[in-house]
């Protein structure tokens, strides 16, 4: 009589355990996505306090329908009107780890390109999740949405979001794929003088435009450049961001040089730098308002 | 080094003029060649007021003006350096030393910090250069009188407190914001500008230090020496030093504050030329003028479309050439 019941016993503490071990993929860490530095993030149950480690990923979250999750956040995460009240953990080049800790995240999202690394990995050794965002294309922020909607729970809002972005993209995309080519000069920064390559969001927004950014081939992600290279590659149009959100003062220096086309044909355009200069869904807009321009620069030929 | 005897029995002219030469070949290289390619024929189209617009845009409004402003800032910090180093009887001594860069580097980050335009971050950055001055100049007076070595000491803590600063404002920099504060910090003269203010500067001040050549060479032996060959030596020095920081004031308002020129090109200079403050005076002019326009050409067309700072350049140019000298020097 023992040993059956022996038996039985370690049949069933055999299955239970094989039962925990299937089932522990799917079940325990319900959610779980592949950040942008190709770890499987998984989180047990939805994230309830979120730390963001940068501007752009704190509005995300909030994008993504985990605005009110995020208990911390770096400098500068000025938008939404609400991001601004997050209590803060430093600069993004140097996080305040006292407080992070303190503020006992079960999420934090970090930046891979702009985070010190002895820092995130310091946070990660301390036992912390880390998912590390770097945004670099039109799909990565609509994917982003859903994948930070998923560790927060938010699915619905971030689907729908992600896919209004998405939708907007493609539909600019159909508007412009065959439009005449218009040669674009992006001014990032005034002093020193600084453009993209083609590697950078923006430059991708361009193209997305039917335009050619004329520094698409220079090694450097945001290289600087001289004035004389402008004038030597004659852009038919000439977009600038600027130091606040409708001061186009930096097109006024261009002015003065008539052999370009573009002061020419009056084809120097402002767009505000925070539409296109991060990488979250207001993307679109300045994605539209650039397209826009564009478009009337082709009417100016 | 410093020690050799300023005899000079025969002016010498000639190096004088081989300097002049090769300052007006460097600001000639400079006006000729850049991101877009001008044939001799073009280049001579549009300074006689021909050519396309394009080109007369280039040499006009760019190249020419900036070209005249690096030389005229080179000059500047040569002469300062020269002037300091003269002053604080110390081969170390820069433009820089007694904390002026630092003031003015404040002022000029402060403004930029506040998202000002270029004109205030000018204003500001003389603003700051002027208040580190009168501070120095006011702190190493003292009680007791102030002397080279009080000078330098309350200038170069003067100085490390102004870098403090300068840490600070990068730290709370948006980063946008921070290649331009970096560059700033570096010396670059993409927006020196109108030339003009550190042209009048810089001949105003030669007129006044070049005839003076002869004190100043005994002020470089000790004030005491000086005082015994009937030079008023306390004028003199608090001349020298207001004279020295308003060049480099200027200089620091043009282009940043661009290292190395200051340091480097009057002890070149006394390696070849001796220690001969009628002679070392103009020819830093000259040099520092022509070494910054070398430089600066390089910086923007070594890695066009790419620009790099001018003080790299001054570095890479300047090192090699002073080592070799010092090393052969006896």
């Amino acid at each position: 009589m023992i040993r059956p019941v022996h038996f039985r016993c370690c049949v069933g503490l055999a299955l239970t355990v094989l039962a925990m071990a299937v089932c522990a993929e799917p079940a325990a860490p319900a959610r779980c996505v592949t950040d942008d530095a190709a770890r499987e993030v998984c989180l047990a149950q939805p994230a309830q306090r979120i730390v963001s480690l940068s501007p752009g990923a704190t509005e995300l979250l909030f994008d993504a329908g985990a605005g009110e999750r995020v208990v911390g956040a770096v400098g500068f995460s000025d938008f939404p009107e609400a991001a601004k009240k997050i209590p803060r953990v430093g600069s993004y080049k140097r996080l305040d780890l006292e407080r992070i800790l303190a503020l006992k995240p079960d999420l934090i999202i970090a930046w891979r390109s702009g985070n010190p690394r002895a820092q995130t990995e310091r946070l990660e050794s301390l036992g912390q999740t880390l998912y590390y965002s770097e945004p670099r294309r039109f799909d990565d922020v609509a994917s982003t949405l859903q994948r930070f909607a998923t560790l927060a729970g938010s699915e619905a809002v971030g689907g729908v979001r992600a896919q209004r972005f998405r939708d907007g993209i493609d539909a600019l995309a159909k508007r412009y794929r065959d439009a005449a080519p218009v040669s674009v000069f992006y001014e990032v920064w005034e002093e020193p003088l600084m453009t993209v390559n083609g590697e950078h969001l923006i430059s991708q927004v361009i193209e997305l435009c039917g335009g050619r950014n004329v520094f698409a081939d220079l090694p450097a992600l945001t290289p600087r450049i001289g004035r004389e290279a402008v004038l030597d590659a004659d852009p038919e149009a000439i977009v600038a961001g600027g130091m606040g959100e409708e001061n186009p003062a930096w097109l006024k220096p261009w002015r003065k040089f008539a052999s370009l086309t573009a002061v020419r044909r009056d084809t120097l355009f402002f767009v505000p730098p925070s539409t296109l200069q991060r990488p979250t869904p207001r993307l679109l807009d300045g994605a539209q308002r650039l397209c826009g321009q564009l478009e009337s620069a082709r009417g100016r030929r | 080094m410093a020690g050799a005897e300023p005899r000079a029995p025969r002016f010498p002219w000639p190096a004088l003029a081989l300097l002049a030469l090769a300052g007006l070949a460097t600001l000639a290289v400079s006006v000729a060649v850049g991101s877009v390619a001008m044939s001799p024929g073009q280049l001579w189209g549009a300074l006689t007021g021909g050519g396309s617009g394009l080109h007369h845009d280039l040499i006009f409004t760019l190249r020419g003006p900036r070209a005249l402003s690096a030389f005229a800032t080179g000059g500047l910090l040569a002469l300062a350096g020269g002037l300091m180093q003269v002053l604080l009887r110390n081969p170390l001594a820069d433009p820089y030393v007694l904390g002026l860069s630092g003031g003015a580097a404040v002022g000029a980050l402060g403004a930029m910090l506040a998202g000002a335009g270029t004109a205030l971050v000018s204003g500001s950055a003389f603003a700051g250069a002027l208040v580190s001055t009168l501070l120095v100049f006011g702190l190493a007076h003292g009680v007791g009188g102030w002397t080279p070595t009080r000078l330098l000491l309350t200038g170069v803590v003067v100085a490390a407190g102004w870098g403090a600063v300068v840490t600070f404002l990068l730290t709370l920099g948006p980063a946008e914001r921070l290649p331009g504060m970096l560059y700033w910090l570096m010396g670059d003269l993409t927006y020196a500008g109108n030339p003009g203010l550190p042209w009048a500067v810089l001949v105003v001040v030669c007129l006044l230090t070049v005839p003076a050549g002869r004190s100043l060479n005994v002020l470089a032996r000790g004030p005491l020496q000086a005082a015994a060959l009937g030079v008023s030596v306390k004028p003199l020095e608090a001349l020298v030093y207001v004279l020295a920081s308003l060049l480099t004031a200027v200089a620091v308002t043009t282009a940043g504050s661009v290292g190395f020129v200051g340091l480097v090109v009057p002890h070149l200079l006394r390696l070849v030329l001796g220690n001969d403050q009628r002679v070392i005076l103009p020819a830093c002019v000259l040099g520092g003028g022509a070494l910054l326009t070398l430089a600066d050409t390089l910086a923007r067309t070594l890695m066009a479309p790419q620009q790099l700072p001018v003080g790299v350049i001054t570095a890479l140019l300047g090192v090699p050439c002073f080592l070799y000298l010092l090393y052969r020097s006896r």
